[in-house]
């Protein structure tokens, strides 16, 4: 085998400058697309990241009826059973998110609005997505606190200061009236427009006595120490519970039409990446095809003289992996500085782009992954393209005559 | 003498474009051990295909060859690899090294394909090469030589591994006549010295002149095969 592989080399560098050309056309393949690959990653990665902390955490624990109607009258019973389950999984589970929340209609003497009231565990909160880094005026209450922190364009559009009172009033769990009067201890500011102009928080007690409904919830936020067990420890999760009264659910069930817009800019980019791949592929097959036919007269010697027709095979096949390999290596050689200096600096935007990445809910910021999947993933494609093109000399070592091609 | 090669009734068609070709046509010829034998004829007598034959590169459309008693000719192509890998050595008109060994490595290169031992196989090759006056070319590759030298290490690795014949098809058709010579003085040397039997096709006169046997063909068929004295070889 050391000898096949010493041929194949060899064979290689016969004509160094068609072999480099061809290796650098791997090469441009594979470090686009590992930087293509490595913002794809990266961006759903935060995408995800910012849908998981900042909505749905990695699982949530519903009332069965809220995902068809999010109401407060389908929130869910915070009761011992429930406990008893997260406390049994409490090696899985990294902390719970209470929260209990509806739209209310908020107002400052004459002026009034629309905004959706959270009732919010504030040191769990923060842990989820450090919600008190976004204060910027005033402090962020204690669960036992009862007094309410808005967000700045709330603030803003009903005029209020620190220690104003802001009126609220909405429906409350089965008909029951929600109403209330509280100050204002603190402003946070938002980086999305959406929950800059609505949010209003309140300790969870306060707004669970707001909407008159003690021990519910609209959702129990379950945040896990392992991302990637969030199927397998929801399922578990449901086991224990009644059926009948409660789901649990993984944000990627919370949030499907979000999974699917991501598949979809995966499965385009993914196309573009194959459409490089292409590319580089006919480069090697031209290459391959060129070198095979300038020495068929060689093969026919070799064969002659007892090299076996596998062996030729080999050595075409190796000849075809190797170039393809150098081209691989060569472009993860260069592509990684290029790919971490991408993960260092993240492309900032601004303007009307800005606009549309807060419309997705994430910063303005294409951002890059670095893993060693991205690595793996594009070296074992050109490997099985490589495999692939070789099979037209290695189907050629097997049938060629050598008596003809020894005279050619 | 013993018998390497023996052809009964050996005969190739090939399918040509307006009727078929008969190429070799109803030969029997045997070929002894130690012999050094000339194949000669015109152009298109089917030297070649008759080497080819003998040779297992090619399957005969009737008849059969036997080498040692072996019958090659209804052998399956694996074992035919190597059958020839072990008993056929190869001398072919030019450019019949491998341009990316060196000439030791060329000339090692049959016996690697047989697995040798590595340490036999290097002594071999350096003595093989030595023989053809090649002692300061063991590390030039195929282009570093001229086409006198790269014909010696043909004959080197043809005779390395000490095969029970050498087939060599017009190995003397592109040297010029000193090349020519000092080629054929080497072969004719290991022929005696390592006893291998040696068949040659050609029209060259400086090869049927050194012969000890030639084996005339026309139009496939034998039409003369005669013996020539020792002392004019020498």
């Amino acid at each position: 085998m050391k000898t096949l592989f010493t041929l194949a080399w060899r064979n290689l560098w016969r004509k160094k400058k068609r072999t480099v050309i061809t290796a650098s056309s791997v090469m441009f393949a594979v470090i686009l697309a590992i930087v293509l690959m490595s913002m794809v990653t990266g961006m759903r990665e935060v995408m995800v990241d910012s849908i998981i902390t900042n909505t749905t955490g990695h699982l949530q624990i519903q009332d069965v009826l809220y995902d068809e109607e999010p109401s407060i009258d389908h929130s869910l019973y915070y009761n011992d059973q429930v406990r008893a389950a997260i406390d049994r999984h409490s090696g899985e589970i990294a902390y719970t998110v209470p929260r209990i929340g509806g739209f209310c209609l908020a107002a400052k003497e004459i002026t009034s609005r629309g905004v959706y009231l959270m009732g919010i565990l504030p040191q769990r909160e923060s842990r989820m997505n450090d919600l008190s880094s976004r204060l910027t005026e005033g402090k962020m209450f204690t669960a036992e606190d009862d007094f309410a922190v808005v967000a700045r364009g709330v603030a803003d559009l009903l005029d209020l200061s620190l220690g104003d009172t802001i009126t609220m009033m909405g429906q409350g769990f089965q008909g029951m009236t929600a109403s209330g009067q509280y100050r204002v201890g603190g402003i946070l500011e938002f980086p999305l427009p959406e929950q800059n102009n609505t949010m209003v928080y309140l300790p969870l007690k306060e707004a669970q006595h707001f909407f008159a409904a003690p021990d519910r919830l609209n959702s129990l936020i379950i945040m896990l120490d392992d991302e990637k067990k969030a199927a397998e420890t929801a399922q578990r999760i449901q086991g224990e519970l009644d059926q009948e009264w409660y789901v649990t659910k993984t944000w990627e069930e919370l949030m499907p039409a979000k999974v699917a817009a991501f598949d979809a800019r995966d499965a385009q980019i993914s196309i573009f990446a194959w459409v490089l791949y292409m590319v580089a592929g006919f480069g090697i097959l031209g290459t391959i095809i060129t070198m095979i036919h300038e020495r068929l007269r060689e093969f026919g010697i070799l064969l002659s003289i007892g090299l076996k027709r596998s062996q030729l095979a080999i050595i075409c096949l190796m000849e075809t992996l190797l170039i393809s390999m150098l081209g691989v290596i060569a472009g993860i050689v260069l592509g990684s500085p290029l790919m971490y200096w991408f993960y260092k600096n993240p492309i900032q935007f601004t303007g009307e782009v800005a606009e549309a990445f807060y419309d997705y809910g994430i910063k303005p910021q294409i951002h890059f992954a670095i893993s060693p999947e991205i690595y793996l993933n594009q070296s074992i494609t050109i490997f099985i393209i490589a495999l692939v093109i070789g099979m037209y000399p290695a189907h050629k070592a097997f049938t060629i005559n050598m008596v003809r091609s020894a005279r050619t | 003498m013993k018998t390497v090669i023996k052809t009964t009734r050996l005969q190739k068609v090939y399918n040509g474009s307006v009727a078929p070709v008969t190429a070799v046509n109803d030969v029997n010829l045997e070929f002894y051990e130690g012999e050094f034998t000339a194949i000669v004829g015109p152009s298109g007598s089917g030297k070649t295909t008759f080497l080819n034959l003998i040779g297992g590169l090619d399957k005969p459309t009737a008849g059969h060859v036997h080498i040692e008693g072996v019958d090659i000719s209804t052998m399956k192509e694996s074992k035919l690899f190597d059958f020839r890998l072990r008993n056929i050595g190869f001398i072919f008109q030019s450019y019949n090294l491998i341009p990316v060994l060196t000439a030791k490595e060329n000339v090692s290169f049959i016996m690697l394909l047989q697995k040798r031992p590595r340490a036999q196989m290097e002594r071999r090759a350096v003595e093989m090469l030595e023989q053809v006056g090649l002692e300061d070319k063991l590390n030039s590759r195929p282009n570093q030589l001229s086409g006198g030298q790269q014909q010696r290490v043909a004959v080197a690795r043809a005779l390395a591994s000490k095969p029970k014949f050498v087939l060599a098809d017009e190995p003397t058709a592109n040297l010029d006549t000193k090349s020519a010579f000092n080629l054929l003085d080497i072969m004719l040397r290991l022929n005696k010295e390592e006893n291998i039997t040696l068949i040659f096709s050609t029209h060259d006169q400086r090869v049927i002149d050194r012969a000890r046997r030639v084996i005339t063909l026309v139009d496939g068929a034998v039409s003369e095969d005669k013996a020539v004295s020792a002392e004019k070889n020498v």
